[in-house]
């Protein structure tokens, strides 16, 4: 008992550890599709999945206009907006990149 | 991994057999293979002696050209054709001008993020002069905005080499590492000639610049020779940023073409950058 308790713990602390030790670096761009659409793609510099990471289209007053989540591919397609915006990837506080509509091509 | 005598021996046999097709190099340039954002993306190939900027030899329509893309992490790589935009040009020599080829990917084609192994699988060439025909496997890793791909994965080639580090991440002084494969297996003790692309392109003019880069104080700094280990591994540090290519000769497993001599050769193109001052 005293063994599993011990090696338990070990696992857990490994696994706990691991995570803040990742040094992975977020990665985000988006494309203008031509037809009304954008298409945002992430993923991370370990090629760690993107999945789940939510996106946000934002206003120039920082309100969130639209929001989804990459797919398993690290992409999602969202309809451009006509006024001033910029898409946010957001992965957790420290994981945050914006691009600005003017810069997706 | 364990070699019997028998594998040992076909790859110094190998290796001393590939001297006859020596220092050709199948040149498959891009400015650059670390791209930041998606753009379209130039590629020139021209078949010469990479080091010394000629003689350049006509290389026929590729029999395919294509690049491999792995389309989201844990998922199988595809292979996109790119063989439409293929265009001939005339590359200009000496003393005449020979077939080349340049293609001019647009940014549609190579607009996701991460890694494309981009191929060339060349016409045999007849080198008559050799009484042989040379079929080089080209590899070029092109990369968009950071994410890691396939660069690792092996693509199933005759001949290969399979890097070991990232070909389009390597500092100036960096160690090269890569597996010479024939049909996927490693080829131990066999010879990988390493030539820096010492003539600059004139993509303008189609030609290599007469000027080069370095001058070599002895000819066995030009088409350098290094043997792979047992395991069929090399690693080669890169003194100078530009472009290394490597080249792994008569490795492949078909060995007759039109009733000659074949030699299938890989071919690996790494891009050093030197570390900002």
């Amino acid at each position: 008992m005293s063994l599993f308790y011990t090696t338990a713990v070990l696992l857990v602390s490994t696994l706990l550890y691991s995570l803040p030790a990742a040094a992975h670096t977020p990665l985000f761009d988006c494309f203008d599709n031509g037809d009304g659409t954008i298409t945002c793609e992430g993923g991370f510099s370990d090629g760690a999945s993107a999945t789940g990471v939510v996106i946000r289209i934002m206003d120039s007053q920082g309100k969130v206009m639209e929001q989804g989540e990459l797919d398993a591919a690290g992409s999602i397609t969202m309809k451009k907006p006509t006024a001033e915006f910029s898409v946010t990837f957001t992965a957790g506080t420290e994981h945050s990149i914006t691009v600005l509509g003017d810069d997706i091509i | 991994m364990r070699f019997k005598f028998s594998d040992v021996l076909l790859g110094v046999t190998l290796g001393c057999t590939s001297l006859a097709a020596s220092a050709h190099f199948i040149v498959m340039y891009t400015p650059q293979t670390a791209l930041l954002r998606a753009s379209d993306v130039p590629f020139t190939m021209v078949f010469t002696h990479a080091f010394a900027g000629g003689p350049t030899m006509a290389l026929e329509k590729p029999q395919r050209f294509y690049y491999s893309k792995k389309p989201a992490p844990g998922e199988s790589s595809n292979e996109v054709d790119l063989m439409q935009y293929l265009e001939a040009v005339q590359w200009q020599t000496e003393d005449t001008h020979v077939s080349a080829w340049k293609a001019n990917i647009p940014r549609s084609e190579m607009r996701s993020l991460g890694d494309y192994q981009v191929v060339l699988e060349p016409t045999p060439y007849l080198e008559a002069g050799e009484g042989l025909y040379i079929q080089q496997f080209t590899k070029v890793m092109v990369n968009v905005g950071g994410v890691p791909g396939n660069w690792a994965e092996t693509l199933g080639l005759p001949a290969e080499i399979e890097a070991l580090n990232k070909p389009y991440a390597n500092w100036t002084g960096a160690v090269f590492r890569g597996i010479v494969l024939s049909d996927g297996v490693p080829v131990p003790y066999t010879q990988v000639e390493v030539e820096y692309l010492n003539h600059p392109l004139d993509l303008e003019n189609n030609k290599f610049q007469a000027e080069a880069f370095i001058n070599p104080p002895h000819p066995a700094f030009g088409a350098m020779v290094i043997l792979t280990n047992e395991l069929g591994e090399f690693s080669f540090v890169m003194p100078k940023a530009g472009w290394w290519g490597f080249a792994a000769l008569t490795v492949g497993p078909e060995t007759e073409y039109n009733g000659m001599p074949l030699s299938q050769d890989a071919i690996l193109w790494v891009q050093a950058t030197d570390f900002p001052k």
